[in-house]
């Protein structure tokens, strides 16, 4: 939550709160943005929530003008943080260009990644280029659980990808989404996070949408599941203190979609056609990066979220919590 | 002393935000924290920033030094500045 110190004193408290958790309301632009650049993918996981895979590039993603103009914006306005994910973001023909102009213009850039095109020159080049991060997604600490998951995807290469960034000195952040086949590696997959050499480890509740609504009947976890997965966690985060940061939500979605009607992070989440997204779990849409400029979408983003169909939306997920399996219908705000 | 190579500075309306983006921490500043970050950008030495700071505010008390002292020190034990 944003909160503001006032008088004329420094304080000796500096507010503190995370960028997601920080209200969108007074700032002059996006803390960060969260940016699909592709949604093309050599992978066609089980629970991807954007469908991506081989040949599911949109249509109409951003030509490499549009692209450019947009990271130019966005440097411009000083969002001090991007991250490019997808689809697979290596995948995007221009990706080293990108990273190139917003690691050049001192922006601060995370790359999430399946892992399966770290190769050790593309490690070296995300080092020299000097990315903040490169966060890989090991749904799972064996062949068996990953392969499983991460269809066409290959467990050792993922993991060499991992050694690679670590050869090359980036920085390295895991993220891992619990499905009933996976859950009970948590624990070790959390050391294999940090016997990779990872400074955070990432992870949550797989969402019910994009693929995941297909195939939802091979992945989800019970709420006894989930208890023993939290309680895992909650060990593992002292275990690691000091060491690796160990980060996940336990919140369920409607409680996090309720906090944010009130508290809209500030964050923009952009689509691979620029389309900008109020949040990734809704299907409310409240810019074009086509049609109008960054600092537009952003001083309207505020009211697009007051729009009385995002709350009643969110309200009737209480009612029905498949309605997640919407969010690729877009709405307009 | 300068910011730490993870941290990013904006200034905003109210402020200024220091977002750490390693830890993903955003640290939202006043006006007074604020001039003390510009200094910093600026390039000053840390001794000298108390002092310019009680002469722009016009502090005679002497709190203006001490807090800022006491924010150096919370920068240091946050991780947000370097030497």
């Amino acid at each position: 939550m944003a909160t503001r110190a006032s008088g004329p004193g420094v304080g000796s408290q500096v507010p503190v709160t995370t960028p997601a958790a920080t209200e969108s309301g007074d700032l002059g632009a996006p803390l960060y943005i969260a940016w699909q650049v592709t949604n093309e993918c050599n992978l066609a996981c089980l629970h991807c929530i954007e469908e991506s895979g081989p040949g599911k590039a949109f249509r109409d993603e951003l030509t490499d003008e549009q692209v450019f103009s947009v990271l130019e914006q966005a440097l411009d306005l000083e969002v001090p943080y991007l991250s490019f994910s997808g689809g697979e973001p290596m995948v995007h023909p221009r990706f080293f260009d990108m990273v190139e102009y917003v690691c050049g213009r001192n922006g601060q850039l995370k790359i999430e990644t399946n892992g399966h095109y770290l190769t050790p020159e593309n490690c070296a080049r995300l080092k020299s280029l000097g990315v903040k991060a490169v966060q890989v997604s090991l749904d799972g600490a064996s062949r068996e659980t990953f392969n499983r998951m991460r269809v066409r995807g290959d467990f050792d290469r993922a993991l060499e990808g991992v050694r690679n960034l670590h050869t090359a000195g980036v920085p390295i952040e895991i993220n891992y989404s619990p499905t009933c086949f996976n859950a009970h590696e948590i624990g070790v997959a959390v050391d294999l996070a940090a016997e990779l050499g990872a400074y955070s480890f990432y992870t949550g509740r797989t969402m019910y949408t994009g693929n995941a609504v297909k195939t939802w009947h091979r992945l989800a976890l019970s709420e006894a599941q989930y208890d023993t997965f939290f309680e895992v966690l909650h060990r593992k985060t002292g275990e690691y203190r000091g060491r690796m940061r160990v980060h996940f939500h336990e919140m369920g979605l409607l409680e996090e979609l309720r906090y944010r009607l009130h508290h809209p992070a500030a964050l923009l989440i952009v689509l691979p056609n620029g389309l900008v997204k109020l949040i990734n779990a809704l299907p409310f849409v409240c810019g074009d990066l086509r049609q109008q400029t960054l600092g537009e979408i952003w001083a309207r983003f505020q009211q697009a979220w007051q729009d009385p169909r995002v709350a009643k939306f969110v309200e009737d997920l209480a009612e029905d919590p498949h309605k997640t399996a919407s969010l690729h219908q877009w709405v307009y705000l | 002393m300068k910011l730490a190579k993870y941290v990013k500075f904006r200034e905003e309306k109210f402020g200024s935000v220091l977002f750490e983006t390693r830890s993903e921490k955003v640290y939202t500043l006043n006006p007074t924290a604020t001039a003390v970050v510009r200094e910093l950008q600026a390039g000053r030495d840390e001794l000298d920033i108390p002092g310019r700071l009680k002469e722009r505010f016009r502090d005679d008390s002497g709190a203006i030094e001490r807090e800022v002292v006491a924010f150096f020190a919370e920068l240091r034990q946050k991780g947000l500045v370097e030497d």
